[in-house]
């Protein structure tokens, strides 16, 4: 299994080297038999027998992080529908994209995605699932952006990117506290304890974190926006990632995990809400499209939601139905986008008002087109796969029950929102298929002049309407062999339901009836409602909101930064040290740490209290002088001051080391200020003085506080009497001082060496530089 | 065989010494310091091999015992980030000769290469407060040298302010010191560790502690005290913003990660929550700084502010799997944050302007280029199963077992934004219609791009080969944990 995984991924880092052949066969024959393969590989587990297969990889045993594979019911659809439609989208892909493009760039993102949606529907480990998650969200980008040297590809790319992203780190944090709860990663054992999760406080995170990851990826409102965009992908993209595999994947996620999250009523009301509300905005949407590929988003996105409700119901019949209806979607609308594709292809437009009477022209795809489009719109024929799954979620509709006046609300709402999510599903397939190929045909609008696509282009799209109407006619050949383990897996226990054309008179039967009658007529009349939609959704998109928000983001980050980032040093110091002093306060009052007491303290003599006002009085002064030699001597007084204080203190090396210092620098700086203008007076204003000195005042008051603390917070002896007693017995020197600077401490000493040498060579290169540059 | 610990900073000074008596021979110097970084590499991944499967090695210098000497430890954590500082080193003096002009090279480029190396490997090492100071004064004047080479007007003046900032933090530093000796009577980490201990951190210690966090804080770049940072790592050129962004602010984090998990951990509740704090707005900020511009190189600069905060985080967290995540994190961090300021410079030499929105089209003559700056980016969010994962979702399990939601919401909204910043430079100046100013120089640009390419590489191993690095960083975070291997290897009771 782990092989079947991985091949795509090795073709994908193959592809570049296979590029060499590329002048004489087209990319995509020599790797189409990939995909295939691994659809017979999984082909050999359908069947009624079927036995649930495991294999694992050791990846960081110590993070407990494997790539553990686990071959379900579920698993093997979504493994077949993506191994199947893959090969479909392969071979298509040949004709639809030219020799010239580039086909190498193209087939690699597609195989990275290959591996990454087998390993999403395959992981057992969570951390496994994430990963690959992720590598769906990025393959999907780079397919969307393919064509990158357009605008709205670009647009489609990050958006689609940034929303998935978003979600992708949302389900990041489910998983992490999901294993927190569990203390396991794989999602089987997580299954074995699902009521721990549910009854664990961090249950509300828990939901709350999956679920956004699922909505993003499965394009659930409000998060529906960056599929439409997606469509700027190659068309055989939108056919693969964009409606039949990767957008199930937040299906898929909360199918995988509603044996756990099931248990919950707040799961069954958010997921049918969101679902429901999908359904109904995304059909509704859909018929305002004029783009060909416009309708089929917002169809897949509607039809997402019809899923993501059924999930949320989580009654036998509803699950089956949703895992039905998996399968059925991907083969109607992946038909559906790949005949989509070829009229864009043979013509030159997709946009629908531009296209019309192409029966003539195109008589394959017009056949193909109407099993797609009449199977998505739920007729009720027994020969489209697409009525049997609408009517069971119709059946679905009614039979939930719930506590609560929300969720009453929404369980008496739900058939009625079915209902007119279905009609506009209804409309849009008809303005879909009619639209295109019956009515008045409009040659001078065409780029191009129509004509059939070649044979082999047909045959995707043509192998997967076989499969519609398979279906439709046989359905118990697939319900025994597959979709009964993917229901069970879901349902978490034994979920066998017959699949019948004929019900009876049933509720949901008359519902079909509805959607017929009622979306005939809102078809034949649609010029005279279509005003509605420039009410609705109107100005109040969410389109919009993510604009703004990206706009936002990009003026309101720039606002932010330059308000504080004005270059003024003072300003940083400012800001710096009001930080300092604010939260070193803090600290120092909630851990009680003032121990101001001078009793301790060594009595101050007159000699010392006058050289230390002299100081004080010099250090003010600088402040209000305004040349420049008269400020480097005034602070040269507070360090000879200094010298002074170190002679009272019997300490006369470090006197004579402060005063040589001193005076060097003085005489240096007097040097240098030769060459310098006169100091401007300075114009600040007097609040910003008063709140300069306000902070300086208060920085130093704050450290005296905590230095006298300190010293008289001394808890041990120090290790200086180590030094005191040893430096003549082991170090063999008189001078403590000396003996510390050169043995006992000796690296500081040499390691300070070093930076005097630093500083001399920084100083020789800033000043020879810019010498030779003048040279120049 | 316990000296030999000493090699990774004493060679390093004595190869700046030595470089610097022929600057001019240009030839010459760049062999000498290839050559030296490699084997220094090699020599230091065995020493740290031999540490991470021995365990900690002590030297106390000149034979002084502890506390009264100066201790070098070389412990886990010490010895993988000095490997992962000769890694990126050696990665730098071989992009160097293709990024600086000749006269920026031969004006001790090399001397003050070494240099800066020496300081960072002996602040990662030193046992020792007081010598830890020295060290950040040696990094910090080999810092100076590289940050003024060029001698741009520009340069100048943001060198001012970085230069001002850094003394302003020394003397911070210097009064921190004083205030702990004067309370501790010792500089001697370990010693602190204990004494610390007998005295509960009670009375003016936590204050204390908290100052010295602050002078930390100035070097690691986090929230409010990050301001001298963006300008100065733009002005300089792309080698010296590539060893600044990945060696220099990641001292600063270290050390109040040593700090705060040998020392100063008798009061987490006001400590270290103070971190969580600051972590989510250094976190925010930084990020917000990186959406704030179009200078490429800005946007990579602004980045190390979140990275940041995603270490602090997990030092504030003070759990096992947090502090894991944090060392995790930093290792990966100085690999890309290197790899970014190398792919960014090559790709301002390819485009020929810093500006994002004068350049448009560069993968199609760069593909490499591109695409690994498209990978680099994701590893920089996170992304699995790069090396930014590993460290994420230790970081994340910690917040989320102490419940710190919030912390763990930013976290992950920083993380998206930290890709949407990265993706702006790839739609806008990767992607898109070819321009006409683009380099024709391909042998200049793909030298540029190698070393990225080789750090992107280690980092992608860190992350899928996490298996080999992960149970070391697992045992290195029990070890700051649990404190007492430190101070028993170092005070040796």
């Amino acid at each position: 299994m782990i092989y079947a995984v991985f091949a795509p991924l090795l073709f994908a880092v193959l592809i570049p080297f296979l590029s060499r052949w590329k002048e004489k066969v087209h990319t995509g024959w020599l790797i189409l038999p990939v995909p295939f393969l691994i659809f017979l590989y999984f082909l050999q587990f359908v069947g009624p027998n079927f036995e649930p297969q495991v294999q694992s990889v050791q990846w960081i045993p110590s993070l407990d992080i494997s790539l553990s594979f686990h071959l379900d019911g579920l698993s093997l659809l979504f493994a077949l529908l993506i191994s199947g439609i893959g090969t479909l989208v392969v071979l298509y892909s040949i004709y639809y994209l030219n020799h010239k493009e580039q086909l190498g760039h193209f087939y690699t993102y597609l195989y990275i995605f290959m591996t990454a949606m087998l390993g999403v529907v395959l992981s057992d480990n969570v951390f496994a699932l994430y990963a690959f998650w992720e590598f769906t969200s990025i393959s999907s980008f780079l397919l969307i952006g393919y064509w990158h040297y357009r605008e709205r590809s670009r647009y489609g790319a990050l958006k689609s990117m940034l929303i998935t992203v978003l979600g992708g780190f949302s389900l990041l944090a489910g998983i992490i506290l999901l294993t927190i709860v569990t203390g396991t990663t794989s999602i089987r054992e997580m299954v074995a304890q699902a009521d721990v999760i549910v009854d664990s406080h961090y249950f509300p995170f828990i939901l709350a974190f999956l679920l956004l990851g699922a909505f993003t990826k499965s394009a659930q409102f409000p998060f529906h926006i960056w599929l439409p965009d997606a469509m700027e992908a190659p068309t055989p993209v939108s056919a693969y990632l964009h409606s039949a595999t990767m957008v199930k994947a937040g299906i898929y996620l909360m199918a995988r995990f509603s044996p756990i999250l099931a248990g919950d009523p707040n799961f069954f009301f958010l997921l049918s809400l969101f679902g429901i509300v999908t359904l109904v905005w995304g059909s509704f949407m859909a018929v305002r499209q004029t783009d060909l590929k416009g309708i089929l988003a917002y169809s897949t996105i509607s039809q997402l939601g019809m899923i993501m409700a059924m999930l949320g119901f989580g009654t036998d019949v509803a699950l089956f139905a949703a895992v039905f209806h998996i399968l059925n979607h991907a083969t109607f609308k992946g038909s559906l986008f790949m005949v989509a594709g070829i009229v864009d292809h043979e013509t030159g437009t997709r946009d629908i008002r531009k296209l019309g009477g192409l029966m003539t022209f195109m008589p394959i795809s017009f056949t193909l087109a109407i099993f797609g489009t009449f199977s998505m719109a739920g007729v009720p024929l027994p020969f489209l796969n697409g009525f049997y799954s609408k009517e069971m979620f119709f059946d679905a509709t009614l039979v939930n029950s719930a506590s609560g006046p929300f969720m009453e609300a929404l369980v008496a709402a739900l058939p009625v929102l079915a209902v007119i999510g279905s009609i506009f599903t209804f409309v849009y397939s008809m303005y879909l298929f009619f639209g295109t190929f019956t009515g008045k045909y409009k040659e001078e609008e065409l780029p191009q002049t129509p004509h059939e696509a070649p044979k082999m282009m047909l045959l995707p799209p043509f192998i997967l309407i076989l499969g519609v109407i398979t279906i439709g006619l046989f359905p118990e050949m697939f319900n025994q062999g597959l979709i009964t383990h993917a229901a069970d897996a879901v349902f978490g226990a034994e979920n066998n339901q017959d699949i019948y054309f004929w019900h009876g008179l049933v509720p949901a039967f008359y519902m079909s009836v509805a959607v017929v009658v009622l979306g005939i007529t809102l078809y034949l009349t649609k010029s005279k409602w279509e005003g509605i939609y420039s009410v609705l959704p109107g100005r109040l998109s969410f389109n919009r909101v993510y604009d703004w928000l990206i706009e936002k983001i990009e003026t309101g980050s720039n606002k932010v930064t330059t308000s504080y980032m004005t270059g003024s040093l003072r300003f940083y110091m400012v800001l710096t040290l009001t930080a300092i002093f604010a939260i070193t306060l803090g600290v120092l009052i909630q851990t009680n740490g003032v121990n101001f007491e001078v009793t301790d303290v060594a009595p101050i003599t007159t000699k010392e209290l006058i050289v230390a006002a002299i100081m004080a009085i010099a250090a003010i002064a600088t402040i209000f002088v305004h040349n420049r030699i008269a400020i480097i001597l005034i602070v040269g007084v507070i360090g000879y001051g200094l010298a002074i204080l170190f002679v009272f203190y019997r300490a006369p090396d470090l006197a004579l080391t402060q005063l040589i210092v001193e005076t060097v620098t003085v005489v240096l700086f007097m040097l240098c200020f030769y060459h310098l203008p006169n100091l401007q007076k300075s114009t600040t204003p007097l609040l910003t003085k008063g709140v300069n000195v306000a902070i300086s005042v208060g920085f130093g008051l704050l450290l005296m506080v905590i230095g006298v603390s300190a010293y008289n917070s001394r808890a041990f002896d120090s290790i200086a009497d180590y030094y005191i007693e040893n430096a003549d017995p082991l170090a063999g020197g008189y001078n403590m001082v000396n003996v510390i600077l050169v043995d006992f401490r000796g690296i500081d000493t040499l390691f300070e060496v070093a930076v005097l040498f630093g500083a001399a060579l920084a100083i020789i290169a800033m000043i020879k530089l810019r010498r030779d540059k003048g040279a120049k | 065989m316990n000296n030999l610990i000493f090699l990774p900073i004493v060679l390093p000074l004595i190869a700046s010494v030595i470089a610097a008596f022929f600057p001019k021979k240009l030839n010459l110097s760049r062999k000498f310091a290839q050559i030296t970084s490699v084997i220094l590499t090699i020599m230091t991944a065995a020493l740290t091999w031999h540490v991470l499967t021995n365990g900690t090695i002590v030297v106390q210098s000149g034979g002084w015992e502890a506390p009264f000497g100066i201790s070098i430890v070389g412990d886990g954590l010490s010895m993988i980030l000095v490997m992962t500082t000769y890694i990126i080193g050696t990665a730098a003096v071989f992009y160097a000769p293709s990024v600086l002009d000749k006269q920026q090279e031969s004006f001790y480029f090399y001397a003050f290469f070494f240099l800066l190396i020496s300081g960072v490997s002996g602040a990662f090492m030193t046992g020792d407060l007081f010598n830890l100071f020295v060290f950040f004064e040696v990094l910090l004047i080999a810092s100076y040298g590289l940050i003024v080479l060029g001698n741009g007007k520009v340069q100048l003046r943001e060198s001012m302010k970085y230069v001002l900032f850094n003394v302003f933090s020394s003397m911070l530093f210097v009064t921190a010191i004083a205030f702990i000796y004067a309370i501790t009577g010792t500089v001697n980490f370990a010693q602190l560790a204990e004494r610390v201990e007998y005295v509960e951190q009670a009375g003016i210690l936590t204050t204390v502690a908290i100052i010295l966090f602050f002078v930390f804080a100035v070097k690691a770049a986090i929230f409010p005290l990050y301001y001298w940072l963006p300008n100065s790592y733009v002005v300089p050129n792309a080698v010296v913003s590539a060893l600044f962004g990945a060696l220099l602010t990641k001292v600063g984090i270290y050390s109040i990660l040593r700090v705060f998990t040998l020392i100063f951990v008798h009061d987490t509740g006001v400590t270290h929550q103070i971190f969580i704090w600051l972590a989510m707005f250094t976190m925010l900020f930084g990020v917000i700084g990186a959406l704030s511009t179009n200078n490429v190189k800005l946007i990579i600069t602004y980045n190390i502010i979140p990275a940041v905060g995603f270490m602090l985080m997990g030092i504030g967290l003070y759990t096992e799997d947090a502090i894991a995540g944090s060392v995790y994190y930093l290792m990966h961090d100085m690999v890309i944050k290197g790899a970014l300021f190398f792919l960014i410079g090559a790709l301002i030499v390819a485009a020929g302007t810093k500006d994002l929105r004068e350049m448009s089209g560069v993968i199609q003559k760069f593909p490499l280029l591109g695409w690994i700056f498209f990978v680099a980016s994701l590893i920089l969010a996170g992304v699995p199963p790069f090396s930014g994962f590993i460290g994420k979702i230790l970081l994340l399990r910690g917040g989320l077992e102490q419940e710190e939601f919030l912390l763990v919401i930013i976290a992950l909204i920083s993380s998206l934004l930290i890709l949407f910043s990265m993706m702006r430079i790839f739609i806008r100046g990767f992607w898109g219609d070819l321009m006409d100013n683009i380099s024709d120089d391909r042998k200049r640009v793909r030298n540029l791009t190698i070393p990225g390419v080789v750090l992107v590489s280690i980092s992608i191993f860190l992350g899928v080969g996490a298996e080999a690095v992960y149970p070391h960083v697992e045992s290195i975070a029990n070890m700051l944990m649990d404190r007492t291997d430190y101070i028993s290897s170092v005070l040796k009771e």
